[in-house]
């Protein structure tokens, strides 16, 4: 039996607050469908992915119908294909791309991440292939996401594939610009990727994980800015007592997130991975990270005092989370796409959030420069030097920080964009010194690995 | 086995447990379980006793009416027998049936309907305070014991199509998110 504020509670986070489930995510191992022959290859992971995914979407749906919970996106994760697409070339590695996505389309699935590489250490074969075969693979296909990671805090920054990196996402934008660049927005650049991670653009299945295994990221920034405002309605509060609300309410969000997780993972007999944490935004009034930054007493994201209440709030999520569930992973914390969170976006247009405190508030929650248009004439030197200094951050932070950063073509500060459904819309942001064509990022090589004593 | 249950019925107000509880003492009754609810100022409980062999429904009846007198009480005992025939399979599941919307009459009479009909049992049925004074906010939860020989599906349907007849907000979901979300 429930108590009436049980029943209410649970119908309000749900109806008014924007209670989803973001994503669940079938993490498929590829590795036994390696071969040197493309065809065979094809056929292989045609049949492996099917064969597990083919009723995903049904039973996600029957699941999330069970409980009054939207599964948001059903998405499929798999093994690098760098790695196990290692003996095929640039233009292989782009019919594999194709591949996958009809793939995707035959299980009906929202997208599928993978089509990855692992270079923060170098690039072997298979990795140059793929990094060579992003643009095209991107741009002519419309479910397939990419992600390569660049930098470790153990390996430090590969400033070659930085580079690298910088000029496929300007190929990939400029293929795609028609779309705004739309390539660009299923393509992160990693540091200290994790290998269980359910969020686009950036999932993939660790080559350590199990053969197929269901990842749950949960959603929530509505509930959270909900709670915050019940409680400040019944007078003034503490940050102490207000953290204290966030960890309870990110609880709740987690156990809904392991809950669904685990039935899904029941239902369709594989092992059940991880909850990912993160307060994941939608271009939707109620559903915005930026709208918890006001709640917390803040007129925009991105004046002063964004970065503390960005640490507190990521902080309490983590706490709550960990509590809930002993099978935390992913990202797990808040997220700040702009494109993606309306109130970000707005902020963002008006100048209350610059690329510059973009970027410090980066070094304190999870991800980092996420859907952040840019002018499309920025140079590659500036374009890669963005991403080195965010990847500097994860390294030396040891956390995980990425770029996903969109050069929209033809397209300069102030300018509108519009990628369409969670990708969201927003004004393009201006990058400060983006004619810059400085040598640093020329030089190579890799930044060595922090020290991990002395810490200042 | 000689166990009853006791319904008692009255205006709330403190002391009517300890009266009833001291009465079944008196005649030896172990008291084995009570519940008990307020509807707004109305009391209802329910005790369950294990009484001496000597003790028989009537006997019982009899007593606890006459010690009770000038209480306002309404008693009604029955032998544990007759009562329990609920006759759940155990294999069922517990679903919230939330709607929300302007009250009306014959609201909770359409839905249960629905429910008899699928032969699911309401194992619980509440209207409730959602705050506020806005009577477009009447919330009615109905628990009920879905089994895996009913056709969901159809139930579920029919009683969506019910609600939009009646201009209602309705929710069907697995008493499992209300577990997950509040027990911790």
């Amino acid at each position: 039996m429930f108590e009436d504020h049980e029943i209410i509670s649970t119908i309000e986070m749900v109806k008014n607050e924007h209670l989803d489930v973001r994503a669940v995510t079938l993490g498929i191992n590829l590795f036994d469908c390696i071969s040197h022959d493309l065809d065979t290859f094809r056929r292989n992971i045609r049949k492996k992915i099917i064969g597990h995914a083919g009723s995903l979407k049904s039973v996600c749906d029957a699941v999330g119908d069970k409980y009054g919970i939207q599964v948001v996106n059903k998405r499929i994760s798999i093994s690098p294909i760098a790695l196990v697409g290692a003996a095929f070339s640039a233009d292989q590695m782009v019919e594999i791309a194709h591949e996958l996505n009809d793939i995707a389309k035959t299980v009906d699935i929202d997208f599928i991440g993978g089509f990855s590489a692992l270079v923060e250490k170098g690039m072997a074969t298979g990795d140059t292939a793929l990094i060579e075969a992003l643009p095209r693979a991107l741009a002519e296909t419309q479910r397939v996401c990419a992600s390569v990671n660049v930098a470790t805090t153990k390996a430090g920054i590969n400033m070659d594939a930085v580079l690298q990196m910088a000029r496929a996402i300007k190929q990939a934008a400029e293929l795609t610009a028609d779309q705004d660049g739309l390539a660009c927005a299923k393509l992160c650049v990693f540091a200290n990727i994790p290998e269980d991670m359910p969020f686009m653009a950036g999932a993939y299945l660790g080559v350590g994980v199990a053969d197929a295994v269901i990842n749950v990221g949960v959603s929530g920034p509505g509930v959270v800015k909900r709670a915050i405002e019940r409680n400040l309605e019944n007078g003034p509060m503490t940050l102490g007592n207000i953290a204290e609300v966030i960890k309870r309410t990110a609880c709740k969000v987690t156990r809904v997130g392991e809950l669904i997780g685990r039935e899904v993972a029941a239902d369709l007999n594989v092992r059940f991975g991880v909850v990912d944490l993160s307060l994941a935004p939608t271009p939707t009034v109620g559903d915005s990270i930026g709208e918890i930054f006001q709640a917390l007493g803040l007129s925009q994201i991105g004046v002063p005092g964004s970065t503390a209440a960005l640490a507190m709030l990521n902080d309490a999520v983590k706490k709550g989370g960990a509590f809930a569930s002993s099978h935390v992973g992913g990202l797990s914390g808040a997220f700040i796409p702009v494109s993606e969170d309306l109130n970000i976006a707005h902020a963002a247009h008006q100048g209350f959030l610059s690329l510059e405190k973009l970027e410090a508030m980066t070094s304190v929650c999870s991800v980092g420069l996420d859907m952040v248009p840019v002018p499309g004439d920025i140079t590659e030197e500036c374009l890669a030097g963005m991403i080195a200094d965010e990847m500097a951050i994860g390294m030396i932070n040891a956390k995980t920080t990425a770029t996903r950063i969109i050069p929209v073509p033809g397209k300069k500060a102030g300018d509108s964009v519009y990628f369409g459904g969670l990708l969201g819309e927003a004004k393009i942001m201006a990058v400060p010194h983006m004619a810059d064509a400085s040598l640093f990022v020329h030089h190579g090589g890799r930044i060595p690995a922090p020290i991990h004593s002395l810490k200042n | 086995m000689n166990k009853f249950i006791i319904t008692v019925l009255t205006q709330d107000r403190p002391g009517i447990i300890a009266h009833v509880t001291k009465v079944l003492f008196e005649l030896g009754c172990n008291l084995e379980n009570v519940n008990q609810m307020i509807l707004q100022t109305q009391f209802a409980g329910l005790f369950l006793v294990e009484a001496p062999e000597s003790i028989d429904k009537d006997h019982l009846q009899h007593t606890l009416t006459a010690r009770s007198e000038g209480r306002d009480l309404v008693i009604h005992v029955n032998t544990l027998e007759e009562t329990c025939g609920t006759d759940m399979d155990p294999d069922g599941d517990i679903f919230l049936i939330t709607t929300i919307g302007p009250d009306r009459k014959g609201l909770v009479a359409g839905f249960s309907d629905i429910l008899a009909a699928h032969r699911a049992n309401i194992v619980n049925l509440k209207a409730v305070f959602k705050g506020g004074s806005d009577p477009k906010d009447n919330v009615m939860s109905y628990q009920v014991w879905v089994t895996p020989d009913m056709d969901t599906g159809a139930m579920f349907t029919e009683l969506r199509q019910k609600a939009e007849e009646l201009g209602l907000d309705i929710r069907i979901q697995h008493k499992n998110i209300f577990d997950a979300i509040n027990k911790i």
